[in-house]
């Protein structure tokens, strides 16, 4: 669904690269993450890919199009929904998808319904200027789904919204990649990767670090923790040990046989962690 | 089409929810119908016409029949009498010829009824051939009516500009113009579909304008092809100041600055001699002043019209080229 060879882009056209050639494929049907802190090149890249941004340098091919030859008809297969909410604010929230239906070639999904499965039905008719953040955001939202888009870019699609929210939003991007639609899913937030990615891509400094599916990296990364809660002296702390460690493991039969333990599980390692453990960077 | 046709009611069903919208479209209108409060003597609706004294009184009666009749002494007194503000229509009998004597500017529909009035007349003994011949004694306007109207057909273009500008600023500000960049409209349609309300509020304003004003009697012809033109440069402008501004006060602004040279270009036409009208050669609004006030007052030719607007569009290439880059760069 998409090829990149190569890709570098500049904003000011000379070596000073957001983005310093990267390359990767998605194939069609895969929920594809791209994890990195702010200012990586996540924005820069999905601009690319979306035309947005012009193609600079390498070579890049999204839905069956070279984007070296951008046309206008290849957005009849894709959505995009935007980091920052973009939507008319004079017009309701059903005139402003009424809008963007009629410029697609190709079936489109009645307004309503999807006002419906974000909870906007009750204010379909109010002007979105009057929205919250999180109403607009879920108005970018469903706008992207309007004709049913084989490939689907979201960019931040949850970030900035109350967790109640934010769940919704993953159910419907779930139920999206079971109907097979391919996701190029950009954010920062590594939980929300774990839960919807087939594979992620960890990028810094315009540069990816690797790509592989949440299991494997686990597998290869993530020890196994056990993290216990437990009372020295009157004060009550919690310590980490690793399962693999010897020290680790001795401290912790230590533990067991003469402290007084509140609290003790296993905990697997998180992309986040792992995110640190192989950039050697935190996520903000 | 379907696309163009969304942009365009898109632009209109938000622009009815804005009042500065709102204000630009009819601000000609009100301009106008403020203008001729001003101008003196309101044309009286009902049809008049005058005699010279000794015409056949049958003929007279029956024109009475249908219109407020007048007579005069001799034919010195009948032009001396319609040149006045109001619309009357003088008659002269020579033979079996009648010579309807007109300013120019009154109301279309009265000149044919009276044609019509005196062709029943004539009608009575069929087999003479109607004739009726006209003579313009020239039209007398007052210069309040044609300098402020020609002033203001050229201010319904730049009034469309400002439109242009302050729908495509709502786009910047929101940033639907990124929604519209990754759907399958081309740029072409949407451009065409943005600049569409700027040909369409200067028409219209401008021949309501024409019509409150009482100018009915022009070319409409060549006024609409000229009041097309200088849309064009407005829309032009509005464009490459829309698409770089991000909210609506800096645009406005930077619009105002289009104001000053179109007044100085107007005002420079209207009190300058005409050997310095050259100075003014560089402006496209110079030459719209120039078409526009030949046709109201009814002396423009269609190579005038004509050669006014290929200069107008091509000072206009001109600035097109120089704006195009900022204009294609800010659409991104
Ligand atoms: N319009 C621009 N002009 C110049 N530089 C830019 C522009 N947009 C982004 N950059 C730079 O390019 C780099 C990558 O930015 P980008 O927006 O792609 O990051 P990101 O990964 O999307 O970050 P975030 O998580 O904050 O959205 C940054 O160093 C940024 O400063
Ligand atoms: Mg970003």
């Amino acid at each position: 669904m998409i090829t990149v060879k190569n890709l570098y882009h500049s904003y000011t056209n000379d070596q000073a690269y957001a983005v310093k050639g990267i390359s990767f494929e998605i194939s069609k049907g895969e929920v594809f993450g791209f994890l990195g802190p702010s200012g990586a090149g996540k924005s820069t890249t999905q601009g690319i890919l979306t035309g947005l941004l012009p193609l600079q340098k390498g070579d890049v091919e999204v839905a069956g199009y070279d984007m070296h030859h951008r046309k206008r008809d290849m957005f009849n297969k894709i959505g995009v929904s935007f980091e920052q909410s973009n939507v008319y604010n004079k017009l309701s929230a059903i005139e402003n998808l009424e809008f963007y239906k009629k410029l697609f070639d190709v079936n489109t999904v009645d307004p309503m319904k999807l006002l419906e499965l974000v909870g906007l039905d009750k204010v379909a008719h109010k002007k979105a200027g009057t929205f919250s953040k999180g109403m607009k955001h879920r108005l970018t939202f469903v706008r992207s789904m309007l004709n049913n888009p084989e490939l689907w870019f979201l960019d931040e699609p949850t970030t900035g919204l109350d967790p109640a929210i934010a769940r919704q939003i993953i159910e419907i991007v779930k139920q999206k990649k079971a109907e097979g639609t391919t996701v190029f899913l950009t954010t920062h937030n590594m939980n929300i990767a774990d839960e919807l990615c087939d594979r992620v891509a960890f990028i810094i400094d315009g540069d990816i670090k690797l790509i592989d599916s949440p299991r494997n990296l686990k597998l290869q990364f993530g020890e196994k923790l056990v993290v216990v809660d437990h009372i020295v002296n009157d004060q009550k702390i919690q310590d980490k040990f690793s399962l693999i460690n010897k020290e680790d493991l001795d401290k912790l039969n230590t533990i067991i046989q003469t402290g007084r333990i509140e609290m003790m599980h296993t905990k697997e390692a998180t992309l986040e962690e792992i995110f640190i453990k192989v950039t050697g960077r935190g996520l903000e | 089409m379907r696309k163009f046709l969304a942009v365009i009611s898109r632009d209109i069903k938000s622009g009815t929810r804005d009042w500065l919208i709102i204000y630009l479209s009819v601000a000609a209108l009100l301009i106008a119908l403020i203008l001729r409060a001003l101008i003196p003597g309101v044309s009286n609706s009902a049809m008049n016409v005058v005699f010279v004294e000794g015409t056949d009184s049958n003929l007279i009666a029956h024109v009475e029949s249908h219109a407020t009749v007048g007579v005069v002494s001799d034919e010195a007194a009948l032009r001396e009498r319609i040149l006045r503000m109001d619309d009357v229509l003088g008659v002269l009998v020579e033979g079996e010829q009648y010579k309807i004597i007109k300013q120019g500017n009154e109301v279309m529909p009265m000149e044919e009824t009276l044609k019509f009035v005196l062709n029943t007349y004539k009608g009575q003994s069929i087999d003479l051939p109607i004739q009726v011949a006209f003579s313009d004694i020239g039209w007398e306007i007052s210069p309040l009516k044609l300098e402020g109207g020609s002033l203001l057909i050229i201010f319904t273009t730049v009034f469309g500009g400002m439109l242009i500008v302050l729908n495509l600023v709502e786009e910047k500000m929101s940033n639907t113009l990124s929604a519209i960049n990754v759907s399958p409209i081309s740029r072409t349609v949407f451009i065409l579909g943005k600049g569409a309300l700027g040909f369409t509020i200067p028409i219209i304003g401008s021949i309501g304008s024409v019509l409150i004003l009482g100018f009915a009697g022009i070319n409409y012809g060549m006024f609409i092809i000229s009041v097309i033109c200088i849309a064009l440069i407005s829309i032009i402008i509005g464009f490459s100041i829309g698409v770089v501004n991000n909210e609506p006060i800096s645009a406005i602004a930077s619009m105002k600055m289009v104001f000053l040279p179109v007044l100085a270009s107007i005002f420079g036409a209207m009190f300058l001699a005409d050997k310095w009208h050259f100075i003014l050669y560089w402006s496209p609004f110079y030459w719209a002043y120039d078409s526009i006030h030949a046709i109201l007052l009814n002396e423009a030719t269609w190579q005038q019209v004509l050669v006014n607007c290929g200069i107008i569009i091509g000072l206009t290439g001109l600035v097109f080229l120089a704006l195009r880059k900022r204009i294609a760069h800010g659409l991104r």
